[in-house]
């Protein structure tokens, strides 16, 4: 019967797996197609279509993308670490509201928040800030309750007999923060990172709203393409993003370290 | 020994209308081992976070030197302290951890290295610098957490059970070793106990709490030989304890009956108890004589006879349960070498000395 079961469960985890990586393949494919048409031949292909995404075209786009997802990812981590050590850590006056207030965007609508946005922005003048402005600010909404939920988590489990075995060795408030603390939710904070940097260089329903023609992300400039044509090219970009993402991700785990909290595994 | 290193004068820490620790004032000198032990929810663990500055007092003082350490944060009192679960810090190697004190104090780095050398060396933890907290075993991690606490060498040390998550063999021998350490470096130790065979191995005072007060402070064997009160008779070691019905005698000694169907003990006449005072008499029970016949009794004093209903073998020791003719349930403890002599519900006697007679007040 254990037998059986164990089967059971390593077929469907196989299952999953396939569910979620074959229409990558098909992407993949896709991407190396010759012909204008999306299609899978595997006895031809080529890599003309990778090569497009170096005219300023992509490239603007892809660099305006970067450049957000990292200011975003940067904002959020400072704010959402500052918010999260009052609230989960401090637990200041009026904690459990403050944090239900700052998880409140996940409950709203991108589609509403982006509209939100950009009707506030219009009507108290503000439009100069649509663009890169407005962007970001959009973005830090929407990932900042991400990154104070993941930072949160990791200052709810840390242990406070640290903070004081710290402290009755001579370890003032800023060094017990810079030396015990900050390492240890360290994890915590490079995972809320990840997910901000992913979320802000995929998100379209806020973009949409905010961008300036001829200043478009990648995301928004694959959607204004697709309405034209469907050629391979949307397939090397993103077989490209999909690339830019996972060596993002790689590259956070390896300052972060974030995986250990994930699996429990051992230094 | 002469200096006063921690005084606590009448402190008191209340939530709410709880009175955690009530009124304990206690004066400790310089390098003693003190024992604070009691059950849980006594108190001892508040007094001792009092102390190390993470628990403020209601009222009262605490003076660490003779200096009030009302505005004095934890991280400026200057003492060490060991916690119960360790808490090594899990991302630094052994050396950073034991080395943290004197980094924090801006100590340089060739003072550091060589100072965190010694501590492990002191605890047999040399060669284990490089190693993560999670990589050694828990009596590892204890010497880890205790070469932290003095390599900034305090004048005094808090430990807060630390021996509690230990096996016994190990516990058994760090009691031995704490001991040493304490006395090579001279250092205070306030120790934080619920385990009396600790506090009766280690301390040169014990100071036993109940309901947040001092229940009895003294030498160990004082406190063993002449506990204040039930509670502690009760809680440090073993003893049969009776309630008085009345007394009748007088200074060269008192004729005592005790349980339900006049038993009566004789027993020597104690100092500062009024008759009417004494509620409980208390008997260890190795000061109970064990004898299968009659004319083997070395005194004719409290010569009591009863059935032998239970052995409880201890391994060197047998605890006997003897059953008197009243009904009441007496403890002997005896060599196990007595043992194939012994067999359960054979008629015993059982002597007991005058002088091993306590009586308490309450």
């Amino acid at each position: 019967m254990n037998r059986f079961l164990s089967i059971l469960f390593q077929s469907s985890l196989l299952l999953i797996l396939a569910f979620i990586a074959l229409p990558l393949v098909v992407v993949f494919a896709a991407s190396v197609s010759p012909t204008a048409v999306i299609s899978f031949n595997p006895s031809e292909w080529t890599m003309k279509w990778f090569g497009e995404l170096t005219s300023s075209r992509w490239l603007d786009p892809f660099l305006l993308s970067v450049k957000l997802a990292t200011i975003v990812t940067f904002l959020s981590g400072v704010l959402g670490l500052l918010a999260a050590y009052a609230v989960a850590y401090r637990k200041c006056p009026g904690h459990e509201a403050i944090m239900a207030f700052l998880l409140s965007p996940l409950a709203v609508p991108q589609i509403v928040k982006g509209l939100a946005i950009v009707l506030f922005l219009s009507s108290f003048g503000f439009y100069h800030l649509l663009g890169t402005a407005g962007l970001v600010m959009a973005h830090v909404v929407l990932t900042l309750p991400f990154v104070v939920r993941m930072i949160a988590g990791a200052m709810y489990n840390f242990d406070r007999r640290l903070d004081q075995a710290a402290r009755i060795l001579g370890a003032t408030a800023f060094q017990r923060i810079r030396f015990i603390l900050l390492p240890i939710i360290k994890p915590g904070l490079f995972s809320g990172m990840t997910f901000a940097f992913i979320l802000s260089f995929n998100n379209i329903p806020l973009s949409v709203f905010l961008v300036r023609p001829g200043e478009t992300t990648l995301p928004i400039t694959v959607i204004n393409h697709m309405e034209y044509s469907l050629d391979p090219v949307l397939a090397a970009v993103n077989v490209a993003s999909l690339a830019f993402i996972l060596a993002a991700i790689f590259l956070f785990e390896r300052i972060g370290g974030f995986s250990t909290q994930i699996h429990g595994g051992s230094k | 020994m002469s200096s006063i290193d921690i005084e606590l004068v009448a402190v008191t820490k209340a939530y709410g209308a709880n009175r955690v620790v009530d009124n304990v004032s206690l004066a400790i000198p310089t390098g003693e081992f003190v024992s604070i032990l009691g059950p849980s929810g006594c108190g001892k663990t508040t007094t001792l976070n009092m102390i190390a500055g993470f628990a403020v007092p209601s009222t009262g003082d605490i003076r660490i030197r003779g200096k009030s350490q009302k505005d004095v944060p934890p991280e400026k009192r200057g003492i060490g302290m060991v916690f119960q679960n360790y808490a090594l810090f899990p991302h630094m190697t052994i050396a950073e951890n034991v080395g943290f004190g004197l980094k924090m104090k801006g100590r340089p780095a060739v003072e550091i290295q060589e100072t965190v050398h010694n501590a492990l060396r002191r605890v047999h933890l040399d060669g284990f610098e490089r190693r993560y907290p999670k990589e050694l075993s828990g009596g590892q991690q204890q010497r880890t957490a205790l070469a932290r606490a003095i390599a900034p060498e305090p004048s005094l040390l808090l430990l807060d059970e630390p021996l509690s998550n230990l096996d016994l063999k190990l516990r058994e021998a760090m009691r031995v070793e704490l001991k040493d350490i304490q006395e090579q470096l001279g250092m205070t130790f306030v120790y934080v106990t619920h385990d009396q065979d600790e506090a009766m191995a280690m301390s040169d005072r014990i100071v036993v709490m109940q309901h947040g007060v001092i229940a009895q402070a003294g030498r160990p064997v004082d406190i063993y030989e002449q506990p204040g009160s039930s509670f502690v008779a009760d809680f440090i070691g073993k003893s049969n304890l009776l309630p008085i019905k009345s007394i009748r005698g007088d200074a060269s000694g008192w004729s005592i009956s005790v349980g339900s169907a006049g038993l009566v003990l004789t027993a020597d006449a104690p100092d500062g108890i009024e008759k009417s005072a004494a509620r409980y008499c208390c008997i260890r029970p190795e000061a109970i004589r064990l004898t299968v016949s009659e004319e083997d009794r070395s005194t004719p004093m409290n010569g009591l006879k009863g059935r032998l209903i239970r052995i409880v073998n201890l391994g060197a020791y047998l605890d006997c349960f003897i059953m008197l003719e009243d009904g009441s349930v007496l403890k002997s403890l005896v060599r196990s070498t007595r043992l194939p002599a012994l067999a359960v519900n054979q008629t015993v006697f059982l002597s007991i000395e005058p002088v091993a007679v306590q009586i308490l007040t309450h």
